[in-house]
């Protein structure tokens, strides 16, 4: 053993220490395939007064490490190549839960989906609900800034936490907020350093806990799948909807292949194997005047070319029609063994043109993509199954993401609406920012984690960086990441 | 004061240039939109004004979309004009009145009585494009309604009394209007209040529920016990939400000027407000604006 890791050893025990290489290999990846880094060293603290001790140790070795909730997220940002991984599962304490301030606190391991089951007694839920729900926790939620299809009326995780306390990488223990607090002290004022933090995937610090919204669960809830022939006319129908001024609470796209693959799995739903696309959408609210919104969308798809319009008759039935949608990527373990789930951001009116154009990336390379989405946010997922020991396939892939991206941001879009930059979309950035802008990002980042340790290499290119630049001309001989 | 010498830079860039050479030679800047949020409780000992009222004008609208960009010094009026017509609004509705600009409301996250329904700024701009007090042109956030490319600069900068930079751009999400919006004037009794309570927090989601004559310093409020209501939705919804409001109070039509009156009123005492100026808070001060150019002492965070 290093003398990190027995000195990590006497703070969380050798039990919550890893670092024999055969078992670091279970943390070699997130969910995002083809990509594995295993880390040098892995520590598991069992408490917050541990997490502070641990981080504060890291500091006084001088040692880089990377924060991980329950590895689910979709751009390597978890991984911990060569270095120490903090894992934070084992901080999975709801610490308060007030349901008349409709706000819970939480440590950073606690999964969402728990969550939400603790505040159902009081008729109340946690509203960002990423597909990976059941498993993801809320520290990683807010590192990441999580979305899910119900954020298109409820908002992302930045609309959903009020104040968080974080131990910074240099060790300090801090509080923050909006900036719009009543802290009690009498200030009323400050910078929105949670605004900040919140999807700094983990460069920033760690969640020690964080207090979070709760949503009253809605009065009455009308889910609707409506059926396409051509998936321009699901697309237009998305667009009708929006600007027609009626809010769903959720408004998904899946594709053919998506249909497919979800109906011949276990997790079938009954969608309409020969359709082009469905929609699938929920209005929630009040029950009074909640049919008039339903009939209004209704109304609207069949403007756009809807085939049919289905309503969901009862609670079961609703929940067949999301877990197709829920489930949709691991429905696609069918097609192929491994699968990206790409992540990117159009403005709403050129989702039909986008779409498209994907569909002509992939002819064009030989891959077959599924389109599973949040089209009601623009918000694009085109899914590739596929193998990643095929060089020749994994190379097609790669060339297929890259004109996907490259052709969203013309789109005036961007290149990830949820998931995160971490290490898959560093090459897209200096596509998308200005130097300036990059440089303002890396000046964020020293605020929080001036010597680059949290999560090094990760988000916004080192060369970004004229700062770093600076230190290097002063100090040839450096051992920093690739990243800010 | 007047004395003050002015510069209205019609670009970012020629902003970059002001900023770099004040920064230079030590002068100190107070930026200003329409004029009216000037000193926030503790005035700026400035050598020169630095205005957005030739950043003006919206730069893109594509209502199908429901987003918006504009220069920073266009005015809640202008925007409410051109949103209007396509059943749409920027629904910030801050504190004060509509001759103030949308880069101030941004700067100072000024929101308004409808903000927990319709939002705030902070939850509202999609991204913006500032300068800062070292000169960069900061291209934050996009005009996409999701986001998470990169560190949030746009959460850092809104909000930021200018401390952090002048915002010359910013791109909002806007909303559609209510299809029916209508106004109350409720006189509540004190059994009631519990329930008026509820509904504001129930599932009707009234645009706002503000009880008057408490906190209010309208000169013309009611007095306690009267609570203004807007309520926005469809036909049927809202007609099940008077119904409830009047199992509740007495009800009287309210004209919807009620609530420009209401934001007028209520602005100065939103305007103070003490700075939190903790170590981190500091640290961000002196990475994008170390010579403290840009405002300087307006938070009061000189001694």
């Amino acid at each position: 053993m290093t003398s990190l890791a027995a000195e990590l050893g006497r703070i969380v025990g050798d039990a919550h220490v890893i670092a024999r290489a055969t078992q670091l290999l279970v943390y070699r990846s997130d969910a995002l395939p083809g990509l594995q880094r295993a880390p040098a060293l892995a520590v598991f603290p069992g408490t917050r007064d541990e997490l502070v001790a641990v981080v504060r140790a890291l500091a006084a070795a001088g040692a880089p490490f990377v924060a991980r909730g329950a590895g689910t997220g979709l751009s390597g940002g978890a991984l911990a190549e060569g270095i120490t991984l903090l894992g934070l599962h084992r901080l999975k304490r709801i610490l308060a839960l007030d349901p008349i301030g409709r706000t819970a606190t939480v440590e950073p391991g606690v999964v969402n989906a728990t969550l939400t089951r603790a505040a159902a007694p009081h008729g109340l839920h946690y509203a960002p609900d990423p597909s990976s729900q059941t498993a993801c926790t809320i520290g990683g939620n807010i590192a990441e800034n999580a979305g899910g299809p119900h954020c298109l009326k409820y908002g992302v995780t930045l609309d959903h936490a009020v104040r968080a306390t974080v131990v910074l990488p240099g060790g300090e223990v801090v509080t923050l907020d909006r900036g719009d607090a009543d802290r009690g002290d009498g200030s009323g004022g400050g910078y929105d350093l949670l605004g900040a933090f919140i999807g700094s995937e983990g460069c920033f610090g760690v969640v020690v806990d964080v207090t979070v919204r709760l949503t009253p669960d809605p009065e009455r809830v009308i889910t609707l799948l409506a059926d396409f022939m051509r998936v321009r006319d699901a697309a237009d129908a998305t667009s009708r909807i929006i600007a027609a001024g009626v809010l769903p609470a959720a408004l998904e796209l899946m594709d053919q292949p998506t249909i497919e693959a979800v109906e011949s799995s276990v997790y079938a739903a009954g969608y309409p194997r020969d359709a082009a696309a469905v929609l699938l959408i929920e209005v929630d609210g009040a029950a009074a005047g909640l049919e008039d919104d339903a009939r209004e969308v209704e109304r609207l798809c069949r403007a756009a070319g809807a085939r049919g319009v289905r309503v969901a008759h009862d609670a079961s039935e609703r929940a067949r029609l999301w877990q197709g949608r829920k489930k949709a990527f691991g429905a696609m373990g069918r097609v192929a063994p491994h699968l990206v789930v790409q992540d990117a951001v159009v403005p709403r009116s050129q989702l039909a043109e986008l779409l498209d154009d994907i569909a002509a990336i992939g002819a064009q390379h030989g891959v077959r993509i599924c389109n599973v989405f949040h089209a009601g946010d623009g918000n694009l997922h085109p899914n590739i199954p596929y193998d990643a020991h095929d060089a020749g396939e994994s190379a097609r892939v790669h060339a297929a993401m890259t004109e996907i991206m490259t052709r969203c941001i013309e789109a005036g879009g961007t290149i990830t609406g949820e998931h995160g930059v971490g290490l898959d979309k560093l090459p897209y950035m200096e596509q998308l920012f200005t130097p300036d802008t990059l440089d303002a990002m890396c000046s964020l980042r020293a605020v929080f984690d001036p010597d680059r340790r949290a999560n090094p290499g990760k988000v916004v290119p080192v060369r970004a960086c004229r700062e770093w630049h600076a230190a290097v001309a002063a100090r040839p001989a450096t051992h920093d990441g690739g990243g800010a | 004061m007047s004395a003050l010498l002015r510069d209205a830079p019609a670009t970012a860039a020629q902003a970059a240039t002001i900023i770099r050479d004040a920064a230079a030679a030590d002068r100190v800047l107070r930026l200003v939109g329409a004029g009216t949020w000037l000193d926030a409780g503790h005035p700026v000992r400035a050598h020169a004004e630095l205005s957005t009222e030739q950043l003006a004008g919206i730069t893109s609208y594509r209502p199908e979309d429901l987003t918006l960009s504009a220069g920073a010094g266009t005015t809640l009026a202008e925007l409410d004009a051109a949103t209007r017509v396509h059943g749409q609004w920027c629904p910030l509705l801050p504190w004060g009145d509509d001759r103030g600009t949308i880069g101030a409301t941004i700067a100072t996250a000024t929101s308004g009585p409808f903000a927990e329904r319709l939002g705030r700024p902070r939850e509202l701009v999609l991204g913006l494009e500032c300068v800062d007090g070292t000169g960069r042109i900061v291209a934050a956030g996009g005009r996409v309604v999701k986001n998470v490319a990169g560190f949030d600069l746009t959460r850092a900068v809104t909000g930021s009394w200018g401390t952090l930079g002048l915002i010359t751009q910013v791109h909002l999400r806007l909303r559609a209007r209510p299809v029916v919006d209508e106004s109350w004037a409720v006189d509540v009794p004190a059994s009631a209040v519990a329930a008026i309570e509820a509904f504001a927090r129930g599932p009707f989601a009234p645009l706002a529920c503000v009880m008057m004559g408490t906190d209010g310093p309208h000169p013309e409020a009611p007095e306690d016990g009267h609570w203004m209501v807007r309520l926005g939705g469809n036909e049927a919804n809202l007609a099940a939400a008077r119904a409830a409001l009047r199992a509740i109070g007495t009800l009287r039509p309210l004209a919807s000027e009620a609530w420009d009156e209401l934001r007028i009123a209520r602005a100065p005492v939103e305007r103070a407000l003490r700075w939190r100026w903790d170590p981190l808070s500091r640290r961000l001060r002196e990475r994008f604006d170390p010579a403290q150019v840009l405002n300087r002492g307006l938070l009061g965070e000189v001694a």
